[in-house]
């Protein structure tokens, strides 16, 4: 809720909507499979951003142990497929999303026993002991291997239908377009409002009616829970899952994109994750050795120089550019 | 040493209660015992009948307390028209709603629009906070507290940081308050406690020591004594 | 029973390096409310820095010991002034940009160092063992143990019976009273982290003698930094000494009755904790 000219921009924003939606439908008609493949890793990883926003962003809760729910969440898929040989869509995902929902609830309930700093600690080692998990027991992985391997696109059980790469691109897309409505009602929810506020001032809250401990929960449940939707959705496209997915290593990711993206608005993690996801690929073509240290810098510069995002500054070119040539239609 | 040590008293329905005392007297600490943002090591604390010293804060702001606070505690980066909302859900079953935006539930909306208008702030609903001048914020959160229809308001220096035409406002808000709400006030404008108390307790390092009428109470020798010594 | 001996003289040995570890960045957290994430990555240069020069260069292990902390102080120091400054009211931020940070110095470690680990190292006259209980052990461990305490005593020192110290506590207490008495604060803030990055990368050089310099170590070290700061409690050098011995003893004791689960014990010991004492077993409640 904004001021009414800012009204009128945002609703600007959400006619071109649509318009985005159609290019990324069209896009696999366009662009060759390569491309393709990185749409999906796009699009996956804008979800698992987006879900990042909802317990830092919203809710200002500064969480270093996401990936611990989207690991989860890939893990139940490929336990599934190497003990049990299930490659039915319908079961494992599910599954997925729920041991991702069970996870957050139970690590919730531990992590927000702390407050402040320590919540941040509890958060980052009870990732990194699942990290540990994934790495120490057997069972846990495929044979002689850290991980799981040999997770192949999933069986949809419709006749005489085969998933292919281009038709995962598109599932990808129905379940990140899904998931970005739902999110974006909770923001704009009673509920999401709640959340800002109890970011900026929780005693205020709690003098005002809100039971803040249960916000923060169930913040923190539902943000897991769309990160095992990604998590599920990645180890599809990735064929494989290691424990690095349930670590820091992973949980930093969705830190940097929607930081770099705007934290705190909704587009801003997907914004920071076409970012993060085109200047890897660049990485990984001239100077995957440098990569990290790139990511480092460019995080590094982010939140000393572009604190509000390049999201947000992409925002306010594109506010420019509009009114310039929008200007009749105001 | 004890912030706030063995206080007891009671306070009336309607009344207008006025707490003062040297700063360090435990004035806010006992606000935040009332309120529950701070647990009572012992005694007990009944509101209307009903004892509330487990109570967590939010609850007991269902129950019908309202606070505004010393330094204002609005949400800065907040417009107003969000701060209003978010005041009015939060006694609202609808405050727990996600899936249906904000604006949909038109009741509270209306009921935030009336307020603001009720204010005089129906036009800056847009601000931010933060853009408000200090007497508009203080005017706002009061009205706020007042706008959960509370049966208790605390308020914490209400005249702190304000023009004297600003305290003059304030004051004419509180007495235009109907007899359903009670007021608890504390303040060092002994003005503002004058013009709006019927009821003095005064603290001193978290002891009362005077619990009268104002006329009273600017007689009592020891609080004199108090005050002289602490005049630079 | 020498079983036993051994392991609890492993125990401590491993807990006074866990204690060097997360003192120094559990004072900067309690004093200057900084969570330094990068504070394990600044152990990694020390160890680094003091295998260079004892090891390529062959000069001392103590000269080792003393650039390496050195160096890993200038780190910090370059970090708290350069950076960390600029984002004096935004903790979150700051917690962000040291963690940014640990992608930094990890990636110009591997870049300057090469990515393949490096052998536990130590000094000359620390090679071979002692008899204890009619076994062999090591020399090296019995000075680690050693040189832990003496640095646990002159911390504890600084912290309790230094005017710096007393800084610090008040400003833990009270930051906007302490700094109203005209105290520079900002100053006494530089040098305490210098010396908490300090200690971090002489700790690096110590534990070297049983975690070789690799570049896995900067991420290794902060979680197990954590640990020992969210049992032990933030702020005090008897929390990260207690909690650092405690997870040194569980987790070698876990390892070497159940090795498939040894991490698990840390894990769990802080999980306990955090039920019952959310503020660690010492900490301050935050």
């Amino acid at each position: 809720m904004v001021a009414p000219k800012q009204q009128t921009d945002r609703d600007r924003l959400r006619s071109a909507m649509p318009y985005v939606a159609l290019i990324l439908v069209i896009m696999p008609f366009i662009l060759s499979t390569y491309w393709e493949g990185l749409m999906t890793r796009f699009l996956i990883f804008a979800l698992f951003a987006m879900s990042y926003n909802v317990v830092f962003g919203y809710a200002g809760l500064l969480s270093l142990g996401h990936a611990a729910f989207f690991g989860a969440g890939g893990y139940t898929v490929a336990i599934l497929k190497l003990h049990y040989n299930v490659d039915l869509f319908w079961i494992s995902a599910p599954l997925g999303v729920l041991v991702a929902t069970f996870t957050a609830a139970l690590f919730g309930i531990i992590a927000l026993r702390a407050s402040g700093i320590y919540f941040l600690l509890v958060t980052f080692a009870l990732g990194q002991m699942l990290y540990s998990l994934a790495w120490n027991v057997k069972w846990l992985n495929s044979k002689g291997m850290q991980g799981i391997t040999g997770i192949p696109l999933p069986d949809l059980a419709i006749p005489s239908f085969t998933l292919n790469t281009t038709w995962f691109y598109y599932m990808v897309l129905i379940f990140f377009l899904i998931s970005a409505v739902l999110l974006y009602r909770l923001v704009r929810s009673p509920y999401g409002l709640a959340l800002v506020g109890i970011r900026e001032d929780e005693s205020r809250m709690e003098a005002v009616g809100y039971n803040t401990w249960l916000y923060k929960y169930t913040a923190f449940v539902i943000s897991g829970s769309f990160a095992g939707i990604a998590g599920v959705l990645f180890v599809y496209y990735n064929f494989f899952v290691s424990p690095n997915h349930l670590g820091i290593i992973t949980s930093f990711l969705p830190m940097v994109m929607a930081i770099m993206g705007g934290l705190g608005t909704f587009l801003g993690p997907v914004v920071g994750a076409a970012v993060f996801i085109f200047v890897e690929n660049f990485a990984s073509i001239f100077s995957p050795q440098r990569w990290p240290l790139i990511l480092g810098g460019l995080f590094v510069l982010t939140i000393l120089f572009a604190r509000e995002g390049i999201g947000v500054y992409l925002w306010r070119l594109w506010i420019g550019v509009s009114h310039r040539f929008g200007s009749s239609k105001s | 040493m004890k912030a706030v040590n063995d206080v007891s008293f009671s306070v009336g329905a309607g009344e207008r209660l006025a707490i003062i005392g040297p700063n360090g007297a435990g004035k806010t600490t006992l606000f935040n015992l009332i309120n529950g943002q701070l647990p009572a090591t012992a005694g007990r604390i009944y509101f209307f009948e009903k004892d509330v010293t487990a109570l967590p804060t939010h609850r007991r702001a269902h129950l019908g307390q309202a606070r505004a606070f010393q330094i204002i505690s609005l949400l800065q980066k907040l417009t107003v028209l969000e701060n209003v909302l978010l005041t009015l859900h939060g006694t609202q079953p609808s405050r727990f709603k996600m899936l249906r935006p904000v604006q949909d539930f038109k009741d509270v909306f209306d009921d935030a629009l009336q307020t603001l208008k009720t204010l005089g702030l129906l036009d800056k609903q847009g601000e931010c906070v933060e853009n408000l001048a200090h007497g508009e914020q203080r005017r706002l959160e009061i009205g706020l507290g007042l706008a959960m229809q509370p049966r208790l308001l605390l308020l914490d220096e209400p005249s702190a940081g304000l023009t004297k035409e600003e305290g003059v406002e304030v004051i004419g808000i509180i007495k235009n308050l109907g007899l359903d709400i009670t007021v608890l006030m504390v303040d060092h404008d002994m003005e503002m406690v004058f013009e709006v108390a019927e009821r003095i307790i005064v603290l001193h390092y978290g002891e009362i020591i005077a619990d009268d009428t104002p006329v009273q109470i600017q007689a009592d020798q020891r609080v004199r004594e108090i005050y002289m010594g602490l005049e630079e | 029973m020498d079983w036993f001996v051994i392991n609890l003289l492993n125990g401590l040995s491993w807990g006074m390096i866990l204690f060097l570890i997360a003192s120094g960045m559990s004072i900067v957290l309690g004093a200057m409310g900084i969570t330094n994430l990068a504070h394990g990555a600044i152990y990694m240069v020390g160890a680094y820095m003091g295998w260079t020069v004892a090891m390529k260069w062959k000069a001392t292990f103590g000269l080792g010991l003393l650039v390496g902390g050195f160096v890993a102080g200038l780190v910090g120091l370059a970090i708290e002034r350069g950076l960390l400054r600029r984002l004096y009211k935004r903790p979150n931020e700051q917690v962000l940009l040291t963690f940014g940070f640990v992608y930094i110095i990890t990636n110009l470690c591997l870049w300057i160092w090469g990515g393949w680990p490096r052998m536990p190292f130590t000094a000359e006259f620390l090679r071979g063992s002692f008899e204890i209980l009619g076994r062999a052990y090591p020399k090296a461990r019995v000075a680690v143990i050693l040189v832990g305490l003496i640095l646990a005593i002159g911390l504890w020192w600084l912290q309790d019976r230094t005017r710096m110290g007393a800084v610090v506590r008040a400003g833990m207490d009270d930051k906007e009273t302490t700094m109203g008495l005209g105290i520079n604060l900002d100053r006494t803030f530089t040098v305490i982290f210098f010396i908490s990055s300090f200690i971090a990368g002489a700790a690096g050089v110590i534990g070297a003698q049983l975690l070789g310099p690799r570049t896995s170590l900067g991420l290794e070290v902060l979680l197990l930094a954590l640990i020992v700061i969210i049992v032990g409690g933030v702020g005090s050098i008897q929390g990260a000494l207690l909690g650092g011995i405690l997870i040194g003893v569980i987790d070698t004791f876990g390892k070497a009755v159940f090795p498939q689960f040894a991490m698990f014990t840390m894990y769990l010991t802080m999980i306990i904790v955090l039920i019952v004492r959310p503020a660690g077993l010492l900490g301050r409640k935050v």
